[in-house]
């Protein structure tokens, strides 16, 4: 089996990630997230240079967890979009400069298929062709795979907010804190998700027409915001519980639909909001009515890391991909149709 | 035998190098700002195609544009790890001072925002710390200039310098992330319609009677994220100043740029357009322009900083007798 180190640069975690096959040897993650708080969102200068100034020292302890030398490294990966421009090109320079030295094939992959593919990791599941739900912070799509490598497909995505966005508002609105995903779904388990019954966006009729597998979550966001204004002595878990509840509604039923159409019965969910509890086991539930094959990474694996970006590099590899020329780049706008560079 | 790698992105320019007991094996380079990520690794491809033992990596510190400045260090620290050697770090402007003959002199190269990094040299040898000041400040100096474009840092220079001199390990920014520090407590984030009821009260305040409805923002919003971008400022919970850009066709439109008049001067404006000439770039934009009202004096300096030029003037644009510039910036 290939030894693969996969770098990951794109936002505001530095990671390096080392995978044997599908066998997981090492993920190490340094984040500069404190450094962006008074900013109240990432900065990417600072990022940058956060990456540069980390990303030895987080290659060393990623070869010192996995017990192997660099020496022993077959092959390596990075992600080269989407992302901060300024942010991959320390990722892509430094996965450039190991491979050059090392001789070795250099393979650059896209940020957001390497979510779904390390759900391989640890396992020897056959989750291929599926559907996945990719929701983070970013990012909230309904993918078609049929092969992770080389066909990826977009069926659907949000049309404003990303999922993980939503969380971060309505945190901000009742006065939670940052970030939001974890905060709120900490609250809710002592909430009635029965609460209030806000809104689902784009699943009317009209809405199914044009935007059968997009998101909205605009609408809903406003509905919250006036709900608390109304309502001066509302009840934060309550209300936090519902609020999740319609958002983990939304995706799970276009996820589901979108199996039933494609006649695909997997359905994988990554990215950082699958760590949210109550979409993983209404997924759990929901999967198990409709007789669909369930798959969530380990929470662990589901924000940005380095494992992802070398499962997939080692997916590419079994798969015959060619490697990437030297001189990839970085590209910040990248769309999912491009996997491998 | 002893074979240095040298390697320079701190200019337009991308330099490699490979030289072995002083004997220069390979020298090429090639110009383009924002294609460092991709010119060194072929650069560096064909060097070690000529000769693949390499015992020192050697490697220009800047100061430099960030981004093009951080490809080159990353490259060489990464290389250095893997092949198991070790590298040096240069000041690149020595490495440009190398080949100069004269008594005394300045170096100096493109900062951007109209401003350059530079260094003072006398009888070989560098008299100030690199520093970045605006162009015209440093003509007052004395010295002649000698500037990026006609010279660019030597890549044998950077490993020649290397093999003499103490490293320097970590990359000569000279200039703090945010070089405009922001009053604390100031956070960004999207605009929504929860901002209306704030927004209209700014707008009618600093624009009076041009000043936009609820229902111009709610149509500005509809646009979003596909084509516009609208962004808030607060503190503790007020909106303080947000921003707005529209894009089509591929040429971006700033329809708004506006903070509240006790917040101005602080920064947050500069931020806000960073942002929105972010925003343009990822989506690709060809250029980015904007409608001043003539006699906004406040506000030109910010937009002319980031590069942007007048182009024309609208007669009546805002009303009768009311002006607007419009300025132009290209992003290629």
């Amino acid at each position: 089996m290939a030894l693969v180190l996969g770098i990951e640069t794109s936002c505001d975690e530095t990671a390096v990630g080392i995978v044997d096959g599908r066998k997981l040897l090492a993920n190490v993650i340094s984040s500069s997230v404190e450094q962006h708080a008074r900013f109240g969102g990432v900065v990417p200068e600072v990022a940058s240079r956060a990456h540069l100034e980390a990303m030895q020292q987080v290659i060393k302890q990623a070869l010192k967890d996995a017990s192997v030398s660099i020496k022993d490294i077959d092959a390596i990966a990075v992600t080269a979009g989407p992302g901060l421009i300024g942010a991959l090109l320390v990722g892509v320079s430094s996965a450039s400069g190991l491979a050059l030295a090392l001789d070795k094939p250099l393979y650059g992959v896209n940020h957001l298929s390497a979510h779904i593919a390390v759900d391989q990791l640890d396992n020897d599941k056959k989750i291929i062709p599926t559907i996945a739900l990719l929701v983070s912070g970013g990012h909230s799509s309904i993918l078609k795979v049929k092969n992770l490598a080389t066909d990826v497909i977009v069926m659907g995505a949000t049309i404003d907010d990303a999922a993980g966005e939503a969380f971060d508002k309505i945190a901000r609105i009742m006065g939670l804190g940052f970030p939001g995903g974890p905060i709120i779904d900490k609250q809710s388990k002592d909430g009635d998700l029965n609460h209030v019954n806000f809104p689902r966006g784009l699943t009317s009729a009209a809405d199914l027409d044009k935007h059968q597998y997009n998101f909205s979550f605009s609408g809903l966001k406003t509905a919250v915001a006036r709900y608390i204004e109304k309502t001066p002595n509302y009840k934060k878990a309550d209300i936090a519980a519902s609020f999740q509840e319609a958002v983990v509604d939304v995706l799970l039923s276009k996820s589901l639909a979108a199996c039933k159409e494609s006649g695909i019965d997997n359905l994988v969910i990554a990215g950082g909001v699958a760590a949210n509890s109550r979409l993983r086991e209404l997924a759990k539930q929901r999967c198990e009515m409709s007789k669909i094959n369930l798959s969530i990474p380990p929470i662990a694996l589901c924000t940005d890391n380095g494992a992802m970006v070398a499962a997939l590099g080692s997916l590419a590899i079994t798969q015959g991909v060619k490697p990437s020329q030297m001189g990839i780049g970085a590209d910040s706008a990248a769309s999912i149709a491009q996997v491998i560079w | 035998m002893r074979t240095v790698l040298a390697i320079d992105t701190s200019t337009a320019q991308t330099s490699v190098a490979l030289i072995q007991d002083g004997e220069v094996l390979f020298n090429k380079s090639h110009n383009d700002p924002l294609a460092h990520g991709e010119v060194l690794p072929k650069l560096v491809a064909q060097a070690l195609a000529v000769n693949k033992q390499i015992d020192l990596i050697a490697v220009g510190m800047g100061p430099g544009p960030f981004t093009g400045l951080r490809v080159g260090i990353a490259f060489a620290q990464s290389y250095a790890l893997a092949a198991q050697i070790d590298w040096v770090g240069v000041c690149s402007l020595d490495a440009m001072a190398a080949g100069i003959n004269q008594i005394e002199f300045i170096v100096s190269t493109d900062a951007r925002r109209k401003e350059r990094f530079w260094a003072r040299y006398k009888d070989g040898v560098r008299i100030t710390q690199p520093a970045v000041s605006k162009a015209s400040e440093l003509e007052k100096f004395g010295p002649p200039i000698l500037n990026e474009g006609d010279y660019f840092p030597d890549p044998v220079a950077v490993a020649k310098i290397a093999l003499t001199s103490k490293s320097v390990e970590q990359p000569i920014y000279i200039r703090k992330p945010d070089a405009y520090p922001l009053p604390t407590g100031v956070k960004f984030r999207p605009m929504t319609a929860l901002d209306l009821v704030s927004a209209i009260a700014i707008e009618k305040e600093v624009y009076g009677k041009t000043a936009w409805s609820a229902d111009q923002f709610k149509e500005e919003f509809a646009k979003a994220p596909k084509s516009a971008q609208y962004l808030a400022a607060e503190i503790e919970g007020q909106l303080i100043a947000y921003a707005g850009i529209f894009y089509v066709a591929d040429v971006a439109d700033i329809h708004t740029l506006t903070v509240v008049a006790d917040q101005r001067r602080k920064g947050i404006g500069r931020e806000l357009l960073k942002r929105l000439i972010d925003w343009a770039r990822v989506k690709k934009a060809q250029a980015i322009m904007l409608e001043m009202r003539l006699g906004n004096d406040a506000a030109r300096p910010l937009y002319e900083s980031f590069g942007f030029i007048e182009i024309s003037k609208r007669e009546n644009y805002y009303g009768p007798g009311l002006t607007a510039v419009v300025m132009r910036k290209e992003l290629r």
